[in-house]
């Protein structure tokens, strides 16, 4: 047998070469580079517009919306470009003539794997001017480019693991794109959409008490009378019971991870602060009791209590992103090997219909 | 191109092998040429699902030789080579490839065999000269070495012309070449081709005879499997005979070799004469019928057809041309197909006996 290392970079070579390296990948690149240019262009009008020049100004923005550009097209591309990686071969007759030589069905479904993640890092390659002019616009925290990028190419690296692995489980090609893009779409949108329902079949009665002032007891002295309380009961979604499917979610994942920056006032400075913020605080249940002492507040000069600041829901709720990163990694890992268990020689077991050559 | 060309290439046999093996690159032990081994196969069985594709095959391919593998489409051939070259395995029996267990040690019998598949795939946005390389490279060779292999190659098969082009723009005989060089690569001491000289052209056909029958010189052991009898007629030195996914029996072969065959008789001068003595020697009418300027007289065996001979001669009967009309391939196949039993032929299954569609079951 071949060493493993350079089995696999023969492979890697060979794919890159035979069924990446096209004139439809280079289309595709050009394509994605003008849209984030457009991007790019537009954000950096839209907050020279609006002054925004705070502390951090507009780059944490633009970076993290190039950054979630570039998981958006990688999830949208790769399925395409490797779903097809290993049954694709067997169909063209050339995954047998392979299979006799002196690699192992490891070092192939692997090489293939690696050269689907490559091409998936070349979105994110020509996505580099960009990123650094939006360092040009402002600083960045350096946690937030280091994490981001790496949960970005891990997220690649699973979604191109996903697409090998199903298309060396699945016999026909078109079938084995299709659940690749069914799984994509499962965890970036299915998981949104289990959230929702979720929360809204499952609900609880909360109950609110107004008591208001009395308008008719207002006079000159300020000394004012409270009216009876008023108590309303309502059902409330329970979002903080099914908050972990959003845990799931790639993009919840990428925002968790890389978020955590506020500016003074305690808002976010960047995409991954909003979103991450957005599924932080659906972990907060509902009180099942809310009283808006309106005439308390007035006769005691207090004002009303203020409303936690997104700064102060980040800190009182759990991250949750290396649950869901393990969950995709494992997911992952277990689509490959099952993979090349269903392709590994000489074969005893074959699936209805399917040849080995 | 020319048949000669092929031919100089592989004579003067055993020394192109040696400077191949002299030339190995550390990550291949060198394959002997003269493998002792060849192939043994006894009782093999593999069935998919309902489909029995191999019901029970037996026989020997021994090195130096050329081995046909001859039988219907369907009859388990293709399944055969698949076994043979470590992709599938068998449900029961045992093989033996240049000494190798295909399933307990494929990376051995990898190493030994070249497999020529008959399905032509190729890297289609690869050049020729690349495909052989790439393939050099996975069987272990240098980036160097790989390099020397693909153009000593594609002379080999002659493709010098297009070694640039991209295989998708290939025919399908080049195709077909390419797919032989690549089966040499590694310079295997066992070569399994699955329907070779299918697209190939006459002069292309013969180029491949002769270098099929010089690498069998050197000391390989070659299995081709074909249809095409006349060809193989020429090429093999032993031949196997499958149907319904099993081997036939040596009794049932000796009893298909004695049995009648058409020889073509041609005479110069008189046209009467013939009729004449072959009635004189009371041969039935019946087994006489003429074609063109030819008869065609059935005759059952080589002794009674030198008999027949010596009789027309003796009779003063000027025979111009005195052969058999049909291969010994041929006759045999077609006596098989003939006499085998209904019962034999209908398995467990039902699966039908010759249809091409469903029965080639790999």
């Amino acid at each position: 047998m071949i060493p493993f290392t350079r089995g696999v970079h023969i492979i890697v070579r060979l794919e890159l070469a035979q069924r990446v390296r096209g004139v439809a990948v280079y289309v595709l690149l050009g394509l994605f580079t003008i849209l984030v240019a457009a991007v790019t262009l537009l954000l950096w009008a839209t907050s020279s517009n609006t002054g925004m020049n705070g502390t951090t100004g507009s780059s944490g923005w633009l970076f993290s919306t190039i950054v979630y550009f570039v998981l958006l097209l990688g999830t949208l591309l790769v399925p395409a470009l490797g779903g097809a990686a290993v049954n694709g071969d067997r169909d063209a007759g050339t995954l047998a003539t392979t299979q006799v030589t002196l690699v192992s069905t490891t070092q192939i479904v692997i090489g293939k794997f690696l050269a689907s993640w490559i091409t998936s890092l070349a979105f994110l390659v020509v996505s580099l001017p960009f990123l650094l002019f939006s360092f040009t616009l402002g600083e960045l925290p350096v946690r937030t480019v280091v994490v981001s990028l790496l949960v970005l190419v891990i997220e690649l690296a699973v979604v191109s693991a996903v697409a090998v692995g199903l298309s060396a489980i699945v016999g026909r090609p078109l079938f084995s794109v299709a659940s690749t893009y069914l799984v994509v779409a499962a965890l970036s949108i299915g998981t949104l959409i289990a959230f929702g329902l979720g929360g809204l079949a499952v609900q609880t009665e909360q109950r609110t008490t107004f008591i208001n002032v009395d308008a008719s007891s207002y006079d000159d002295e300020g000394a004012v009378e409270c009216l009876p309380p008023e108590v309303y009961t309502s059902q409330v979604p329970r979002f903080d019971l099914v908050w972990g499917f959003l845990a799931a979610n790639p993009y919840v994942v990428l925002a968790d991870a890389s978020a955590g920056e506020f500016d003074g006032s305690g808002y976010p400075v960047d995409l991954f602060g909003s979103f991450a913020l957005g599924a932080r605080a659906a972990q907060i249940p509902p009180e099942a009791e809310t009283i808006y002492d309106e005439c308390g507040a007035l006769q005691s000069g207090r004002g009303y209590e203020d409303s936690p600041t997104p700064e102060e829901i980040w800190n009182s709720t759990t991250p949750s992103w290396f649950v869901g990163l393990a969950a995709h990694v494992l997911l992952a890992a277990a689509l490959l090997f099952w993979g090349i268990r269903r392709t590994i020689t000489p074969a005893r077991r074959l699936p209805r219909g399917q040849r080995v050559a | 191109m020319t048949p000669s060309r092929y031919a100089s290439i592989v004579s003067p046999p055993g020394e192109r092998a040696l400077e191949v093996q002299m030339t190995q690159t550390p990550y291949v032990t060198a394959p002997s040429p003269s493998g002792r081994d060849g192939i043994v196969v006894t009782g093999l069985r593999r069935s998919f699902g309902d489909v029995h594709a191999v019901r029970d095959m037996t026989f020997t391919a021994r090195p130096g030789r050329v081995t046909a593998l001859i039988g219907p489409n369907g009859a388990g051939k293709t399944t055969l080579l698949l076994m043979l070259a470590t992709l599938l395995a068998p449900d029961a029996g045992t093989l033996s490839v240049a000494g190798h267990d295909p399933v307990t040690s494929p990376g051995a019998v990898r190493r030994a065999t070249g497999w020529m598949p008959d399905v032509l795939g190729s890297w289609n946005a690869l050049s020729v000269r690349r495909a052989i390389e790439t393939t050099a490279l996975l069987y272990g060779m240098t980036a160097e070495r790989a390099r020397e292999r693909a153009e000593e190659l594609i002379t080999l098969v002659s493709l010098e012309d297009i070694a640039s082009a991209q295989t998708r723009s290939l025919s399908r005989g080049q195709k077909q070449r390419l797919s032989l060089a690549r089966a040499l690569v590694h310079d295997p001491s066992v070569l399994l081709l699955d329907e070779p000289a299918s697209g190939l052209d006459p002069a292309a056909r013969v180029a491949l005879r002769e270098l099929v029958r010089g690498l069998a010189r050197d000391g390989r052991t070659v299995l081709v499997s074909s249809h095409v009898l006349a060809e193989l007629e020429e090429l093999a030195d032993d031949a196997v005979f499958v149907e319904q996914g099993s081997t036939v029996s040596a009794e049932r072969l000796a009893r298909a070799a004695s049995s009648a065959r058409p020889w073509r008789i041609r005479t110069t001068g008189s046209p009467e004469l013939l009729p004449q003595a072959l009635a004189d020697l009371q041969v039935p009418a019946a087994a006489v019928s003429t074609v063109g300027d030819s008869l065609l007289v059935a005759v059952s065996g080589e002794d009674s057809a030198a008999d027949l001979l010596a009789g027309l001669v003796h009779r003063g009967v000027r025979v111009s041309t005195f052969a058999p009309a049909v291969g010994d391939f041929e006759r045999t196949f077609l006596d098989l197909d003939r006499h085998s039993d209904p019962a034999e032929r209908s398995g467990p299954g039902g699966d039908g006996p010759l249809d091409p569609h469903t029965g080639d079951v790999r």
